[in-house]
């Protein structure tokens, strides 16, 4: 495998007007993506997805740090953008062109023209449903009709590399549930996926790998499978009483969930399942399934940008 | 070569699609609308006078009644478009952050701007060239000569038109809105029309020997030598004292095609003529 995108100690901090005003937007981020993956960048609001996307493509400049794509230093050179799909944040493009326009006046950019790009326009259009519209100005679409369109000009020239900034945001389900659909063809197709969001639920479903960014600092990155690993264990048991229930949580174990005579019991690591169980069997509580428990990526996010928050502030 | 080649296309596709996008502006149409209608309005009015009282001298009198408010629109709404284009197009891009997802594509800047300024230049010429073709048809059918003159004079005013739009151009794309470059570009094409004002100012300051006296001649006399003088590019009175079919007087091609705009360091351009044979 070869790296496709690579960063070191990139950061970034935008000068504020006044001393002391300065943004450090993004603090010395190492990031390899190999070929073929999809790379899930996660961050709260502000945490600087964004600026690194910018970076990368070129728009603005490291304050320090060095980047390579496809391995090579000028990044930003029309050789290398040629192979980038890159869909913008917030879905900005030219309000008095027609939806086919847009994707002609990208296409043409790439150098494609003639048949060969209005067949191209017309498969994108297809593919994000927007055929119904293609006439109509983009000053009179609606935000998820905008990001349709701009998906489809990301995949227009058929780049090896997406670059994809909050690519569902401000989308209906079905949108959201046809744009997934969508990028997992990519996944399958082997194209190198970048896409920021904090659309968590998403992102576990199509990434294979994700780092999670945090006030311009990446604080982990991995596999799915390498950070969602707690040896929890979930207990799934039968009505039981209020005094049942007052035991167990005494004994560290914890209630996550209670619908009448289903409950959720989780057993976290420090405490022994087997403890558990004779706790169970003492009281009578009827067991319905014992089970590993993963973590889910929203805990995980929460746990871990919340433990970068509180660490922010004691400092 | 290929990509030069490519590079020229790249620059050039933008140049059509701010032209397409510009064309469909509202603001746009309608001081294109406003100026048709000034066109077509000063001419039917003129062709109603010349009905009802129709010696020769009174037609030659409503010609230049015609001619006069047609060079007067022109110019003005003309430079109006001109500069409200060449201030917005680049800022609006900023403020609407198009200008990320086209700078993200294999452009480079230098490309994006020179695309920008030829789409810009493209809409002052297709507004120029509609205004100008309805006045020349306007003229044809009053006094039955081909306005030859005419079109030298549309020629040198589209150079005046570059002049501001290039300076508003050059401002806006360090601007964050429109507003200042379009206070710069009216800034310019006012005072470039005056200067022969500033000479004077300069001409006669001093003569109180009040300090301050002196320093707004000083001023003026600044403005003077590194503002253009758009005058250069009026043919008003030529066209308006001359027969349409005349040759243009004083118009020297080599400063045109090599034009140096900026009076200061160059010998006088264009259009001293207009002003010589102006009948005083
Ligand atoms: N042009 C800018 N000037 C100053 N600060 C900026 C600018 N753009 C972004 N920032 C700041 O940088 C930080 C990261 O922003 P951004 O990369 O947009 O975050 P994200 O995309 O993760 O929401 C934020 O604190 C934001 O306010
Ligand atoms: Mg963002």
């Amino acid at each position: 495998m070869s790296a496709v995108i690579e960063t070191q100690d990139l950061t970034k901090i935008y000068e504020g007007a006044f001393k002391g005003q300065d943004v450090h937007a993004l603090t010395k981020l190492n990031l390899t993506i190999e070929a073929g993956e999809i790379f899930g960048y996660l961050g709260p609001n502000g945490s600087g997805k964004t600026t690194t996307i910018k970076m990368l493509l070129g728009l603005i400049f490291p304050t320090s740090g060095k980047i390579r794509i496809l391995g090579r230093k000028d990044f930003g050179s029309p050789a290398v953008r040629r192979k980038i799909g890159f869909l913008p944040e917030g879905a900005y493009y030219p309000d008095f062109l027609r939806g086919e326009e847009v994707l002609s006046f990208f296409g043409k950019l790439y150098g494609l023209g003639g048949a060969d790009l209005r067949k191209r326009i017309d498969w994108a259009i297809e593919l994000v449903g927007m055929k119904h519209a293609r006439k109509r100005l983009v000053r009179g679409y609606s935000k998820g009709m905008r990001q349709r369109i701009g998906l489809a000009q990301a995949l227009l020239s058929n780049p090896d590399i997406l670059i994809l900034d909050e690519p569902t945001t401000g989308l209906d389900p079905i949108a959201r549930k046809e744009i997934r659909d969508i990028l997992s063809n990519l996944r399958d197709e082997g194209k190198t996926l970048l896409i920021s969001s904090h659309e968590l639920l998403e992102v576990e479903m199509i990434s294979n790998r994700v780092g999670i960014l945090s006030n311009g600092v990446l604080q982990t990155m991995g596999t799915l499978d390498e950070l969602l690993t707690s040896r929890d264990v979930l207990l799934q048991v039968g009505a039981m009483s209020a005094e049942a229930s007052g035991k167990l949580t005494a004994a560290g174990l914890e209630i996550e969930d209670q619908v009448k005579d289903n409950v959720k019991i989780r057993v976290p690591d420090q405490v022994s399942v087997y403890d558990a169980l004779e706790l169970c069997k003492t009281q009578n509580v009827p067991l319905l399934s014992v089970a590993p428990r993963r973590e889910t990526l929203e805990e995980l996010f929460v746990r871990i940008v919340g433990a970068a928050e509180r660490a922010k502030e004691q400092s | 070569m290929s990509s030069i080649i490519s590079s020229v296309r790249s620059t050039w596709t933008i140049a059509i699609y701010t032209w397409r996008q510009g064309m469909r502006q509202k603001t746009l149409i309608g001081f294109l609308l406003l100026s048709v209608l000034v066109i077509f309005g000063s001419s039917f009015l003129t062709a109603f006078l010349t009905q009802t009282t129709g010696t020769d001298t009174q037609v030659d009198i409503e010609a230049k009644l015609l001619k006069d408010i047609c060079v007067t629109t022109i110019s003005i709404f003309g430079m109006l478009i001109t500069i409200f284009i060449s201030a917005s197009v680049v800022p609006g891009e900023v403020q609407n952050k198009v200008v990320y997802t086209v700078l993200s594509k294999p452009v480079r800047r230098f490309q994006y701007l020179l695309g920008k300024f030829i789409g810009v230049q493209l809409i002052v010429i297709i507004n120029l060239a509609l205004m100008g073709g309805l006045f020349f048809i306007a003229l044809y059918a009053k006094q039955r000569i081909m306005p030859t003159l005419l079109l030298w004079s549309i020629l040198l005013t589209y150079f005046e038109f570059l002049v501001v739009s290039a300076f508003t151009f050059a401002v806006s794309c360090s601007a964050s809105s429109p507003v200042l470059p379009t206070i710069a570009g009216l800034f310019i094409y006012v005072t470039g029309n005056l200067i022969e004002y500033l000479k004077d100012v300069y001409n006669r300051a001093g003569q109180t020997g009040q300090w301050f006296d002196e320093l707004i001649g000083k001023v003026a006399y600044g403005l003077y030598q590194i503002l253009p003088n758009l005058q250069n590019f009026s043919m008003k009175t030529q066209i308006l004292y001359l027969q349409p079919n005349d040759p243009p007087k004083d118009v020297q091609f080599p400063n045109l095609i090599w034009p140096k705009l900026w009076r200061g360091t160059s010998s006088r351009i264009g259009f001293s003529g207009a002003r010589s044979c102006s009948p005083s």
